[in-house]
C-alpha cells in the first residue's frame, strides 16, 4: 500500500530582483523587477507503507520545499500529492494526527522550558488518552536515554541532546509516517549515529514509514532502502540505495596527517614536486585527491579494497599522526551522478522492500 | 483507526481547550523561569501606565472637563485600553508578532499540529509586559470604577471587546506580511498608533479624524467606551461596536486565511520560546 503518491507536483518562487547600488535600490522602489525561481518542477513520486526513503540533492534542489508541501505547510503551483489518504495543503489538520516531522532548524522544544513540558504540550496537541501517553512518553524516554536531560531547560541542553528529545517529541503520537528534514544537521559522528539507530529501530519495530532529506551520505547509508536524488527541481535518481552505493558511494576519503611538514615521502620527491614513480605506489584502490602539503589524501574506492587493507598498509610505511574516514561531501557525489545521468539513462523506480 | 477517530472527536472541550489550557500554563511557567525579569518587566509597565494618569491628573487639576470628560473617565480609559491590552497579550500573546512570524516563515511547526492554526499561534506566547498592564487595569477599576454588579460586568464586557478590538485589528495589519512581504514595520507603526488613539477621549477629534478611529482605525470603539458603557449603557453605540468588531475580525481573518496560500516558509533557524 502506498502512503505517499505525488504526480507533478510543482512549485515556482517568485524573487525580487535588483542590481548593486543604491541607484538599482531606488529604481526598484516604482519599477521592481521580480524572476521566478523554480524550486520543484514537477515531480512524481511514490513512497510505499513502511519504506524507507532518503530523499536527497544539493542545497537549493527542492528538498525542503517537497516536504513542505508533503505536510500542508506549503501550497503547490500545480500538480497533485496524496499523503495517506489526505491532500496535504487541503486536509493539513487531519493528515497532522497521522506523521510526524523533524525539522533540524525549525524545534518544537519550548525553549525555556524542559523537554518533558513539551511533552505533555504535544499529548494536548495530539489529544492523547493520558494513560497510553504516560505509557509512550516513559518508553521514549528509555528508548533515547533522555532521563538526564528530561528537568533541563531545553536552552542549556547541547544541539546533540536536543535532537534526541526532537526526534522523541515527534513519536510521541505514533506517527505513520514520519518526515525529517535534515535531522543531524550540525551533529557530532556519534550523536550521528546514535539517531540513526533509533529512527531504524522504531522504523523496525512500528513500521513507520521514514522520509529523510539529508546531506550527509552516512544518514542513507545506515538509514534508506530507497534513495531519491533531486537536482534543479526534478528527480534525477530513484533506485535502492545499495545500487547508489555500489555505484556512487563506493568510495571513501582517507586523510592522513604526518610530522613530516613537506608532506608523505609517499607520493612526493625531495624537490616537494609530486613524483609520477611515487605514484604508483600508492596502496591498491586508491587515487590521491589534492590537500594541505602536510596531509596525504586518498579516495579509497570500496569495491575493491578496503579501508582497513589501506590504513594498514600506510601505516607500515609512515608515520601517521591522526586519520579521518569520511564520505565524500554530497555535492560531489550529486555532481559525478550528473556527469554520468549525460551519458546514461535514470535508474527505473525503485522497489519497496 | 484510533487516530481518525481522535481527529473525529476533537472538539472544543476535549481537544482546544485542554490544549489552550496546556499552553497558557506552559507560557506562564516559560514566564517564571526568569523571576526577576519577569517582576522587573511587569512591574515597569504598571509604573508606565501609571506616570501617564499622573500627567493626566496634573491636566485636569487646571482644566476640569475636556469634551465632557472627567478624570474618572481618563482612568477608566486607561483601564480598558491597558487592561484590554494585557489579557490580549497574556493569552494570546503572539498577536502582534504576526508580521515577523510570516516575515520569517516561522509558522513551520504550527502547520505541522493538528490545532487550529490561528489559535495555536496566537497562544503560543505571552507577554511579560502584558501581565503589569492587566494588572494595571483592574488596580484602575478597584480605584475609581463602579463597585456594583452591573458596573463590574459593564467593565468586563468593556474589558473583552477592547482586547478583541486589540487582537483582530493587529493580527490584520500583521497578515499583510502575506501579501507585502516584509510589513514588520508598517505593522508596528500601526500598532503604536492604535495603542496610542485608544488612550484619547474620542471627543476631542472631529470630522475626518473621527471618521477615521470608527472606520478603517477603529481605535474609537475603545476610547468611547468609558462614556458609550461605563457610564451608563448606550444601546445604540454597543450595537455599532458589536457590528464593526465582527467586521474588523471577518477582514483579520479573511487577510490571515487569504495570505496563508502565499505563504512561503523560510529556512532561518529557529525556536520557539
Amino acid at each position: 500500500m502506498n502512503v505517499l503518491e505525488t504526480k507533478g507536483l510543482a512549485k515556482t518562487f517568485r524573487i525580487k530582483r535588483k542590481e548593486a547600488g543604491l541607484g538599482a535600490s531606488i529604481r526598484s522602489l516604482w519599477a521592481p523587477q521580480w524572476i521566478d525561481k523554480q524550486a520543484v518542477g514537477g515531480i512524481d513520486l511514490t513512497v510505499a507503507e513502511g519504506e524507507t526513503v532518503a530523499f536527497l540533492g544539493p542545497n537549493g534542489a527542492g528538498k525542503s520545499t517537497t516536504i513542505k508541501m508533503l505536510t500542508g505547510i506549503l501550497h503547490p503551483d500545480s500538480g497533485e500529492a496524496n499523503v495517506l489518504g489526505y491532500v496535504p495543503w487541503r486536509d493539513r489538520k487531519r493528515l497532522a494526527y497521522r506523521i510526524g516531522t523533524v525539522f533540524g532548524q525549525k524545534s518544537q522544544l519550548w525553549y525555556h522550558l524542559p523537554p518533558i513540558d513539551t511533552f505533555e504540550l504535544m499529548s494536548r496537541i495530539y489529544e492523547l488518552d493520558r494513560t497510553e501517553f504516560r505509557q509512550r512518553r516513559d518508553s521514549l524516554i528509555e528508548r533515547f536515554e533522555l532521563a538526564p536531560y528530561l528537568s533541563t531547560p531545553v536552552r542549556r541542553l547541547s544541539l546533540g541532546e536536543r535532537m534526541r528529545c526532537e526526534i522523541a517529541c515527534s513519536f510521541l503520537h505514533r506517527p505513520a509516517l514520519l518526515f525529517l528534514d535534515e535531522p543531524t544537521i550540525g551533529l557530532d559522528a556519534i550523536i550521528k549515529e546514535r539517531i540513526r539507530e533509533l529512527i531504524a529501530e522504531l522504523n523496525r519495530e512500528e513500521g513507520t514509514t521514514v522520509f529523510l532529506t539529508s546531506h550527509d551520505a552516512g544518514d542513507i547509508e545506515r538509514l534508506c532502502r530507497r534513495a531519491v536524488v533531486i537536482h534543479h527541481g526534478g528527480i534525477m535518481v530513484d533506485g535502492p540505495v545499495e545500487r547508489l552505493k555500489r555505484d556512487i558511494l563506493r568510495y571513501k576519503t582517507v586523510t592522513i596527517r604526518t610530522p613530516d611538514a613537506a608532506g608523505p615521502e609517499l607520493t612526493f620527491d625531495s624537490t616537494g614536486k609530486e613524483h609520477p614513480a611515487a605514484l604508483l605506489s600508492l596502496p591498491f584502490g586508491t587515487q590521491r585527491l589534492p590537500s594541505e602539503p602536510a596531509l596525504l589524501k586518498l579516495s579509497v574506492d570500496l569495491t575493491v579494497t578496503e579501508v582497513g587493507v589501506v590504513l594498514a598498509e600506510l601505516m607500515s610505511r609512515l608515520i601517521i599522526l591522526d586519520v579521518t574516514i569520511e564520505d565524500p561531501p554530497m555535492e560531489e557525489v550529486i555532481k559525478t551522478l550528473y556527469e554520468r545521468n549525460q551519458e546514461i539513462p535514470v535508474f527505473e523506480e525503485g522497489t519497496p522492500p | 483507526m484510533a487516530v481518525e477517530k481522535r481527529a473525529r472527536r476533537s472538539s472544543l472541550l476535549r481537544g482546544t481547550l485542554p490544549f489552550l489550557l496546556t499552553c497558557w500554563k506552559l507560557n506562564l511557567a516559560g514566564a517564571m523561569e526568569f523571576r526577576l525579569s519577569f517582576l522587573l518587566t511587569a512591574g515597569m509597565m504598571f509604573l508606565n501606565n501609571t506616570i501617564w494618569i499622573l500627567f493626566w491628573s496634573i491636566f485636569f487639576s487646571r482644566f476640569p472637563s475636556v469634551a465632557g470628560w472627567e478624570l474618572s473617565d481618563i482612568m477608566m480609559l486607561w483601564a480598558i485600553s491597558a487592561g484590554g491590552y494585557g489579557w490580549a497579550s497574556m493569552l494570546f500573546g503572539n498577536f502582534n508578532r504576526i508580521a515577523y512570524l510570516v516575515a520569517q516563515g516561522e509558522l513551520d511547526v504550527y502547520l505541522t499540529q493538528p490545532k487550529p492554526l490561528l489559535l495555536n499561534v496566537l497562544a503560543s506566547r505571552m507577554s511579560l509586559m502584558a501581565i503589569g498592564d492587566f494588572l494595571f487595569g483592574l488596580a484602575m477599576y478597584v480605584y475609581i470604577g463602579e463597585h456594583t454588579l452591573g458596573g463590574l460586568l459593564r467593565f468586563l464586557l468593556a474589558l473583552f471587546l477592547s482586547g478583541l478590538f486589540f487582537l483582530f485589528f493587529t493580527l490584520a495589519a500583521g497578515s499583510l506580511a502575506f501579501f507585502i512581504g516584509n510589513a514588520e514595520g508598517l505593522a508596528y507603526q500601526l500598532f503604536n498608533s492604535y495603542v496610542m488613539f485608544t488612550t484619547y477621549p474620542s471627543d476631542i477629534f472631529k470630522g475626518f479624524a473621527k471618521t477615521l478611529l470608527f472606520t478603517v482605525f477603529p481605535a474609537g470603539f475603545i476610547s468611547f467606551m468609558p462614556i458609550g458603557l461605563l457610564r451608563s449603557w448606550d444601546t445604540g453605540f454597543m450595537v455599532t461596536t458589536a457590528a464593526a468588531l465582527l467586521l474588523l475580525v471577518s477582514v483579520a481573518l479573511l487577510l490571515f486565511y487569504g495570505g496563508l496560500r502565499r505563504y512561503s516558509s523560510g529556512n532561518r533557524m529557529v525556536m520557539r520560546s
